[in-house]
C-alpha cells in the first residue's frame, strides 16, 4: 500500500467500516509520514468538533413565526374577477389589474405573449382576469403618476395583502418622489424594527408596482439592491423622478 | 456558560423527528412551530459555521424556514409522510446559504490565504504557540473558524456536517445530493487544506478520548 492511498482512508476509519484496515495499519507502522498525516487529520477534526455551539438569538423563532403567519394571512383569497388591460407608459407596456375599489396590479410586460403575463398575474391575485377597456379612473391614475410620480392611494387596492405588507407598502408610499428610504427604515417606522428583511420580501411581492413605490427603497447603504424588473429599470425610474443623476 | 460538547447534540439530534406525518392537505402553523423550535439550533449553527456571520446565519435560518413552509404546503400527504425532514431542512439551508454567500464577494482574507495558507496562522502568532494549548484559548478557536471560512464551500459544507455536525457519510450524501464517493473525497480534500492552513503542530493536539469540556 503506497502512502497517497493510505492518507484517503482515515475517515473511513475513524467509522471502523474501511474494509482494508489491517493494511492501513500495518502500512501506518512503518511509515512515519503517514503516522503523522493521521494524527494532524485527527487534529483538524478535534479542533472542529471543539468549536463552541452558537445559540441563535432568542428572537428568531417568534420572527420567523411572525413571518409565516403573515404569508398564511396573505393567501386569504378574494373573490371575483379582476379586469386588467395593457397600457402604454414612458416604461414599457404595462399590464394593469382592477376591480371596482382600486387598481390591484401593475407591472411592465416582459412575458413574449400576453397570455403568460394575463397567466402570471392570475397566479400573483389568485384570482381570474379578463381582459377589458380600461375605464378613464384607471387610465388617469397611471399617467399622473408618469406626470407627477404621485398616486391617489384611493385609487389602489392591495386589501388582498397581509396587514405588514400593507403597512410596509402604505408607508413606502410616502416616500415623496426623488427621494430614497431604506428597508431598515421603513421597518422601524411601521414598528417592527428588525423586519427589513421581510420590508424587502413585502416590496418583492409588491403588486401594484411603480404606484406603490417600492423602487424608492433601497440598501442601507444606499445601494439599489434589488428590483422585480432588474436594477437597470429601478435606477432608470430614480432617474425620472430626479433622485439619480442622468449619467447614473 | 459551558457550551454543550457536540457529542451530546448530535445524540440530541439523532432523538430529533425525521418525517412530517400530517393529515392536513396545508401544514398548521401549530405544527411547523414545532419543527422551527426544534431545528433551528441546528440549522443556525450550520449556517454561522457556513458564513462565519451570525446575521447572515440568521437571516438564512428565516429563509430557509420560510421556503420549507412554502414547500410543505404544496406537497401531497404522501409525499409529506415520506418527507425525511431533517436532511431535507439541511439540504434547503445550504441552497440559500450559498444563493447568499454567492451574491457576496470573497473577502481579501480568504484570497490572501488561498495564497498562502500558512499566512493566517503566522500572522496571529507571535511566538511558538504550545500546540496542547491551542484549543484551550478562544483566539484559537477563532483561527480554526477562520481557517474553515477559507475552505471553497463545496468543502467546507462537506467538512462542516462530517466533524461539527457529526453527520455520517451516507447523510452528507442526502442533504448534498451527492454520491457518497463524492462527500468522501470532498471531506477528505477539506482537512487536507485545513491541515495546511493549521500547520503540522495540529496533529499534537488530537486527544485519544472525545473532548470532556471543549471550548
Amino acid at each position: 500500500m503506497r502512502c497517497s492511498d493510505v492518507e484517503a482512508f482515515w475517515d473511513e476509519m475513524r467509522e471502523g467500516v474501511e474494509a482494508r484496515s489491517e493494511h492501513v495499519l500495518a502500512h501506518l507502522r512503518r511509515c512515519r509520514t503517514c503516522q503523522e498525516a493521521f494524527e494532524q487529520c485527527e487534529g483538524v477534526a478535534y479542533c472542529l468538533n471543539c468549536l463552541p455551539t452558537v445559540e441563535p438569538p432568542t428572537n428568531l423563532v417568534p420572527r420567523i413565526l411572525e413571518h409565516i403567519a403573515s404569508m398564511r394571512s396573505r393567501s386569504r383569497t378574494t373573490t371575483g374577477t379582476d379586469d386588467f388591460a395593457r397600457i402604454n407608459s414612458p416604461l414599457g407596456e404595462l399590464i394593469v389589474a382592477w376591480r371596482e375599489t382600486g387598481i390591484t396590479f401593475v407591472g411592465l410586460v416582459r412575458a413574449s405573449d400576453v397570455e403568460t403575463a394575463w397567466e402570471r398575474v392570475e397566479r400573483r391575485l389568485r384570482r381570474p382576469l379578463r381582459e377589458s377597456v380600461p375605464p378613464d379612473w384607471v387610465v388617469e391614475a397611471v399617467g399622473r403618476f408618469f406626470e407627477t410620480w404621485q398616486v391617489d392611494m384611493a385609487r389602489v387596492d392591495i386589501s388582498g395583502l397581509s396587514d405588514f405588507e400593507q403597512a410596509a407598502l402604505r408607508k413606502a408610499a410616502q416616500i415623496p418622489p426623488g427621494e430614497v428610504r431604506s428597508y431598515g427604515w421603513i421597518a422601524r417606522e411601521i414598528g417592527h424594527p428588525q423586519a427589513a428583511r421581510a420590508v424587502g420580501q413585502a416590496m418583492a411581492r409588491n403588486p401594484v408596482a411603480l404606484l406603490f413605490p417600492c423602487h424608492r427603497v433601497v440598501d442601507a447603504s444606499g445601494a439599489l439592491h434589488n428590483y422585480g424588473y432588474g436594477i437597470e429599470v429601478k435606477a432608470r425610474l430614480l432617474r425620472m423622478e430626479g433622485y439619480l443623476k442622468s449619467g447614473a | 456558560m459551558v457550551p454543550q460538547t457536540r457529542t451530546a447534540e448530535r445524540k440530541a439530534a439523532a432523538s430529533a423527528p425525521t418525517t412530517l406525518r400530517s393529515a392536513d392537505s396545508v401544514p398548521s402553523v401549530e405544527r411547523f412551530e414545532r419543527i422551527v423550535d426544534d431545528y433551528q439550533r441546528r440549522l443556525y449553527g450550520f449556517a454561522l459555521r457556513m458564513t462565519g456571520n451570525r446575521e447572515d446565519a440568521e437571516e438564512i435560518v428565516q429563509d430557509a424556514f420560510v421556503r420549507a413552509f412554502r414547500a410543505l404546503g404544496k406537497m401531497t400527504e404522501e409525499q409529506r409522510s415520506e418527507l425525511r425532514l431533517q436532511p431535507w431542512l439541511y439540504t434547503i439551508t445550504l441552497n440559500v446559504t450559498r444563493n447568499r454567500l454567492r451574491s457576496k464577494r470573497p473577502t481579501n482574507v480568504a484570497l490572501d490565504a488561498l495564497a498562502d495558507p500558512d499566512a493566517l496562522l503566522n500572522n496571529t502568532q507571535e511566538g511558538p504557540e504550545q500546540p496542547e494549548q491551542i484549543v484551550e484559548r478562544g483566539t484559537d478557536l477563532a483561527l480554526v473558524e477562520q481557517a474553515l471560512l477559507q475552505l471553497p464551500m463545496h468543502l467546507r459544507a462537506a467538512a462542516t456536517l462530517r466533524f461539527i455536525e457529526g453527520r455520517s457519510h451516507p447523510e452528507i450524501a442526502e442533504i448534498l445530493n451527492q454520491p457518497i464517493g463524492t462527500v468522501k473525497s470532498h471531506v477528505h480534500r477539506a482537512v487536507r487544506i485545513l491541515r495546511r492552513i493549521l500547520g503540522p503542530q495540529v496533529g499534537r493536539i488530537a486527544p485519544s478520548e472525545e473532548p470532556a469540556n471543549a471550548v
